[in-house]
């Protein structure tokens, strides 16, 4: 069994972000010659996203307004306090829970040396609490 | 009459159009940490862990989320209690001069080594820096600490502005006695040239700050505060129910910058924390840039 493991940066701009990165870990998949098996795109932060879905502007804009309404900026969360361990303040609890309900990683399958995917199905990395300097890690079993 | 009161129409119209982070500490800005022994040493001294170091590119990208247009950045020289500057002068000088003008640099000294004064008017003639950080509380003096003239002496001659620690640190070793912002008051009183910005707005002393700014035009404060909750619900707390909003929209609103000590607190949320307020534009135009101009001199 063949595992390759490999990470690459992403420079977020905003404060909710949809980023797509489906290009660098079909690289990754190329790069790694496997032929069958797997493929994990994991995000390695707790205010992000990896979300799959089809990489339209219209949809992009409706799950965010969706996430805002599930996790409204507005509320009175328990996180938002100071955080010894940190020596700062935790001002993203609406981060972590969009993260929480976006989850963060996914699979595709891997035949023939390349990463199979629905026609509509692309891969986003979620900013959700931006800018930021986010790490992605991808792993292919084959 | 103060000196705020010299600005013409068309310069105020002009100041008021920036918006000014007057409190960052650039300590884990990424072109000054290519050494990661210092920057170890200074997740220790600031007691500021898991943050990393941050590319300037991600730095502008905060301030155009935050809406900022300048940072003034703030160093610090611990030399006394930790054997090195946390951040030097120069690496001050060496920001600034990445930023294409988006950063305000000042320098720190500690006053109780030979030669402050020497190094400060050097920081402020040669590497061109804007004003002085002082942490009483973490360097141990009182403001009116009478070895701290000659530094005070160089500041008044060259009209540069202080920016001093009030109230609570989180860095480690430090004594609120040191900054409560009463002990500002003999400095302001037998200084009255010297424009004094007393930081986080003196929390939790805050009526306090803010008697010491009815009555001595030379005090600033700033706003950067956030040891409790949100920064919505931190700054509704401080600036509605600690002291009526209405104090720092009439009486108080040449005197207030913001600030956000970032990357302590949330820079982003407070700037616009700031904004939902309920103050007049035009006080607000003051706290976001018009009054730290006037704080640095009359200009950016």
């Amino acid at each position: 069994m063949t595992v390759k493991t490999m990470s690459f940066q992403v420079l977020t701009e905003r404060y909710n972000q949809f980023v797509l990165i489906t290009d660098r870990v079909e690289r990754a998949v190329a790069e790694s010659g496997v032929k069958d098996g797997m493929v994990t795109v994991l995000s390695m932060h707790t205010t992000t996203g990896i979300a799959v879905n089809e990489s339209l502007e219209c949809l992009e804009s409706d799950l965010e307004q969706f996430l805002a309404r599930l996790v409204p900026e507005d509320r009175p969360y328990a996180h938002a306090r100071m955080l010894k361990d940190y020596g700062s303040t935790a001002g993203n609890p609406t981060g972590h829970l969009k993260s929480h309900i976006t989850g963060n990683h996914c699979h595709f399958f891997i035949e023939n040396g390349k990463m199979v995917r629905g026609g509509a199905q692309d891969i986003y990395f979620c900013e959700f609490d931006g800018p930021s300097q986010r790490t992605i890690r991808v792993q292919i079993v084959g | 009459m103060t000196g705020r009161a010299a600005l013409t129409g068309s310069m105020r119209k002009e100041v008021c159009a920036l918006f000014i982070d007057m409190h960052v500490h650039p300590a884990f800005f990424e072109p000054i940490n290519e050494d990661p022994v210092r920057e170890e040493m200074r997740h220790n001294v600031l007691n500021i862990h898991r943050n990393g170091t941050a590319p300037l590119e991600h730095v502008f990208h905060q301030m155009d989320c935050a809406g900022l247009d300048r940072l003034c950045l703030l160093p610090q020289d611990y030399t006394t209690q930790t054997g090195t500057a946390v951040v030097t002068n120069e690496e001050i000088k060496k920001l600034v001069d990445l930023a294409s003008g988006r950063f305000i640099g000042f320098a720190s000294v500690d006053p109780f080594l030979d030669g402050a004064a020497q190094r400060l008017e050097h920081a402020f003639a040669d590497l061109g820096l804007r004003g002085l950080k002082l942490h009483p509380s973490r360097q141990h003096f009182y403001p009116s600490d009478p070895r701290l003239a000659p530094v005070y002496d160089i500041c008044e001659r060259y009209g540069r502005p202080i920016v001093f620690h009030s109230g609570l640190s989180w860095e480690p070793d430090t004594l609120s006695k040191y900054s409560r912002p009463i002990e500002f008051e003999e400095l302001a009183y037998k200084r009255p040239k010297l424009r004094l910005c007393l930081a986080h707005f003196g929390w939790p002393w805050v009526r306090e700050t803010a008697m010491l700014l009815v009555k001595y035009p030379n005090l600033y404060a700033d706003t950067g505060a956030l040891y409790f909750d949100s920064a919505r619900e931190f700054y509704k707390r401080l600036f509605t129910e600690e002291i009526p909003l209405t104090w720092l929209d009439r009486s108080l609103r040449h005197q207030v910058m913001f600030g956000s000590n970032n990357p302590r607190f949330e820079q982003i949320r407070m700037a616009e924390a700031i904004g939902r307020l309920g103050l007049r534009d035009s006080t607000l135009d003051l706290i976001r840039g018009g009054n730290a101009v006037e704080f640095l001199g009359g200009s950016v």
